[in-house]
């Protein structure tokens, strides 16, 4: 009884990861197979790659990894691949362009996953600052992106920040 | 056939069977933001990038499923075949909702049902012409649609009192007039009078004018001022009720999102902003437009060389005023934001000052807010600072000017080409024309000012409701009170429903428990039923019509709560019971109170039924809460009859006398009762029985505990063991 109510950490070897042929991560965890596992960062913003909750296709938690790290190297870069398709966060790389038309906020953005663009109805209910220069934009249709450090990017993304951060 | 997105032709012609679906994703498997369609024919799904061959095809056969996964700020559509699951593609949140008709379009054509007819709902929300994204609830694009500019939108509030304003845009083009008599008149006695030294009563008649044009200017400045406050109140009494009015429209959804205390700022300052730009700043610009004007024309024909000289820096000014508009925007914006920040914190706190208390975190409270206020004492100097840069540089270049005419027109004086008069009315007239010029930046301020206000009134003012009423609602009257659940899902985030597929059909008249644990959806099946919110799928139908199509004052007016978190007005107790039927007269209010087992205590009480109660009233305790709400459902008088955990927390005895209440209550009624101790749910005729949004059982209290493994008997046990454990019965 007392079991069910404690966080269970995995170790190293009662977890490996691999992805199956259509692209859907699966592994045997505490000796058993899943054919589809799904996983969730416990603490999205202040760690990214620590506290991963490893649970089955019906949602049920399996265990906990406490950093990716830990893991053997092929189960770590399955894992990590996997968080960072469930967690679609493309990170800013330049700022294009902000600009506010007809009561909208309009956002041109250069991502480390391509070029993408963000709308956005008001600034003070579409931007989250989790803590020190990071930034972190929701568009209208719930997209993310972002900003890891908005004081490291370049003059020209900074100046059209300058005035909405 | 349902297509989503126009498929290419070069993939159309490779398909060899009939095209059923294709649309059209945002992110490529590898997760990158790109283009991948994905097209499902009567025999196979294909998935194809960029190359004309396609990437991956599947065989419809194969397959036994689709559903969609979704993550966080995207999702993935996953096909299950026999050889286990495969992503399919990959999507960003903006297409959830495609992806999850094409989920369900696949799984049926996998399990050969009906194929579902796609609905507007499931379309990504992107116009179709400019591809810019749409609004929540509309199809209608903001930037298609010639919607008129925030100003003019400003503007129409003044409708109503054009006739006051003309008056005294009127009265501002006499004393613009008349204040440049003054500097003529001065011209007139240096060159006429002082000059020739030509005494008599010249002199006299020139200062009894210039004192007549003070004492009119003194009087309509006045009178002037009057009616601008007279129009400005009414203006802002005007825009605080219609946002106020448009707050009570909005849907319970568009709350949940936000925290309240937001609103009590804006309704106010906002209101605020947009006055002064129309009252102050409208007749302020025109007046002073006209004045330019005016001064212009005087100075020219005094000397027109001189007055182009003067006028030499205008266009810098002009120049340097277009560049800073935007700028200042951005900037006011910013610091309201900070403000607006600052303001939920204190709101927060205030709400939750107890638990504060309680923690005894009251230090770092403080240290939270003075981040917060660094913030603002940071903006402030920003933006203010940037007036202190503004006003000095504006007025360096206006003294050029003046310095340019005293120069040129002292030496044209010597020379005897004009008289020192002319040259002292230029210099007046100078002064005024730049007094003007110069606030050009007020102006800005306050027009930015306004126009970002109403920017945000307008943003709350255009949301559409959620739960938009039926247009032609149909009539339903006095209501019976059967009411029946369709195939009912709903998430409040869509794509991750709280209440699947629920179908329930209730006799008028029938009391239904509602049982689970917490989260499984009894707060949620109630919200749907009082159309807090919309269903996503299915319908509920109350006498056999959906409520959809009832107009939601009429449902309301059939429906009656008991809400487990009781709230009364600021108001008497009378007020508050009263509430639903302001015109009951004391016998019909005091009968309530009686059925609710409220009379007696309220009697008791020094100042009766006039006790004040609400947020600085007189403190009732829960147990004489809840009675006073049930009192409040019972004048009511509803059909339809919610009570959400109405004895929560409130001992034995007054348990005892509320459940007396309810049972009188619910008598001849169609009641949902929802309730954490099982008891008091004893005169229910059926259970229903939650569990993860679904119904997993339903019965009377004796067939469900039958049930050896149900989810009731389940709970049933649970709560005989806690109640052993505290030593009371069930």
């Amino acid at each position: 009884m007392e079991e069910r109510f404690d966080i269970r950490l995995l170790e190293k070897s009662e977890i490996s990861l691999t992805r199956s042929e259509g692209g859907v991560l699966q592994g045997v965890v505490s000796g058993k197979h899943y054919e589809e596992l799904i996983v969730y960062r416990c603490f999205p913003f202040q760690y990214e790659t620590a506290y991963i909750s490893i649970r089955d296709a019906k949602d049920v938690e399996l265990g906990i990894v406490r950093d990716i790290g830990e893991l053997d190297p092929e189960s770590a870069a399955e894992l990590a691949g996997e968080l960072q398709l469930r967690y679609f966060l493309p990170k800013v790389t330049r700022v294009d362009s902000v600009k506010s038309k007809s009561g909208l906020w309009l956002w041109e953005l250069q991502t480390h996953l391509g070029p993408t663009r963000m709308a956005m109805r008001n600034l003070h209910e579409h931007i989250q600052y989790p803590g020190g220069s990071r930034i972190i934009l929701t568009d209208m249709n719930g997209k993310r992106c972002e900003i890891a450090d908005w004081q490291a990017l370049d003059p020209h993304s900074r100046k059209q920040l300058e005035e909405i951060v | 056939m349902s297509i989503m997105d126009q498929l290419p032709e070069k993939f159309r012609k490779q398909l060899t069977s009939k095209l059923l679906l294709s649309c059209r994703t945002d992110l490529l498997l590898d997760g990158s933001f790109g283009e991948q369609w994905i097209v499902v024919t009567e025999d196979t799904i294909y998935i194809w990038e960029r190359d004309d061959k396609p990437k991956k095809t599947w065989a419809v056969r194969e397959l036994r499923g689709a559903r969609i996964s979704g993550g966080i700020g995207g999702g993935k559509l996953i096909i299950d075949t026999s050889k286990g699951p495969i992503v399919a593609a990959r999507y960003t949140a903006a297409l959830a909702s495609m992806f999850g008709f094409a989920a369900k379009f696949i799984e049926a054509l996998a399990k050969e049902e009906a194929l579902p007819v796609i609905s507007e709902r499931d379309l990504p929300r992107y116009c179709p012409t400019c591809e810019h994204p749409l609004g929540e609830g509309t199809q209608v694009c903001q930037f298609c649609m010639n919607k008129g500019k925030a100003a003019a939108r400003v503007l129409r509030y003044a409708r109503p009192y054009k006739r006051q304003m003309a008056t005294a845009a009127f009265l501002l083009i006499l004393t613009t007039l008349i204040e440049l008599v003054p500097p003529y008149l001065t011209k007139l006695i240096i060159d006429d009078v002082l000059q020739p030294k030509a005494a008599g009563s010249a002199l006299l008649v020139f200062v009894l004018a210039l004192g007549v044009t003070t004492v009119l200017m003194a009087v309509m400045q006045t009178v002037r001022g009057y009616i601008g406050i007279w129009v400005g109140s009414k203006l802002m009494g005007d825009i605080r009720s219609d946002i106020y009015g448009s707050l009570m429209r909005l849907s319970l959804a568009y709350f949940d999102r936000r925290q309240t205390s937001q609103f009590i700022g804006r309704v106010n300052s906002d209101a605020e902003s947009m006055r002064q730009f129309l009252t102050d700043g409208v007749i302020y610009v025109t007046g002073e437009l006209l004045r330019i004007i005016a001064i212009c024309a005087i100075i020219f024909s005094l000397d027109w060389q001189l007055s182009l000289l003067a006028l030499l820096p205008v266009p810098f000014m002009v120049i340097a005023s277009v560049t800073i508009w935007p700028k200042v925007g951005r900037r006011l914006y910013q610091q309201w934001r900070s403000i607006f920040r600052l303001n939920t914190m204190v709101g927060e706190s205030m709400q939750g000052i107890r638990v504060v208390k309680a923690f005894g975190r009251e230090n770092e409270e403080m240290s939270r807010y003075d981040g917060a206020n660094l913030e603002v004492v940071r903006n402030n100097i920003k933006t203010e600072g940037l007036w202190q840069f503004i006003f000095p540089a504006f007025q360096l270049i206006a003294g050029i000017g003046t310095l340019l005419i005293w120069y040129y027109g002292g030496g044209k004086v010597l020379g005897n080409e004009i008289q020192l008069g002319v040259l002292m009315a230029l210099v007046a007239y100078l002064g005024m024309l730049f007094g003007p010029l110069q606030w050009v930046s007020q102006m800005i301020n306050w027009a930015s000012n306004a126009i970002a206000a109403a920017h945000r009134i307008f943003e709350i003012m255009d949301t559409p409701s959620e739960v938009p009423d039926a247009e032609r609602p149909a009539a339903v009257g006095m209501i019976k009170g059967r009411v029946d659940f369709e195939n009912v899902t709903y998430g409040y985030e869509k794509h991750h429903p709280v209440l699947k597929d629920v179908n329930l059909r209730v006799q008028a008249g029938e009391m239904i428990g509602l049982v689970g644990h917490s989260g499984a959806g009894k707060s949620t099946f109630i919200n749907l039923l009082c159309r807090f919110y919309d269903t996503d799928e299915g319908s509920i139908l109350i006498d056999g019509v959906p409520i959809r199509q009832i107009s939601q004052l009429e449902l309301r007016r059939q429906i009656g709560v008991v809400l487990q978190e009781t709230f009364l007005f600021d108001g008497s107790i009378a007020d508050n019971i009263a509430y639903s039927k302001p015109d009951a007269n004391p016998e019909e209010i005091m009968r309530a109170a009686k059925i609710a087992n409220a009379h007696d205590f309220i009697v008791r009480l020094p100042d009766g039924y006039d006790t004040r109660v609400g947020e600085r009233g007189h403190k009732l305790s829960g147990g004489e809460k809840q009675r006073v709400a049930i009192a409040r459902a019972i004048i009511h008088d509803p059909r339809i009859l919610i009570l959400d955990e109405a004895t929560a927390s409130v001992d034995t005895e007054t348990e005892r006398q509320i459940q007396e209440a309810i049972s009188r209550l619910v008598q001849g009624r169609t009641t949902f009762a929802i309730a954490h101790r099982l008891s008091t749910l004893r005169n229910a005729n059926r259970l229903v029985v939650l569990d993860r949004g679904k119904i997993v059982e339903v019965g009377t209290h004796e067939q469900l505990l039958e049930k050896q493994d149900g989810v009731y008997r389940k709970l049933v046990d649970a709560q005989q063991e806690m109640s052993q454990i505290r030593g009371v019965g069930v």
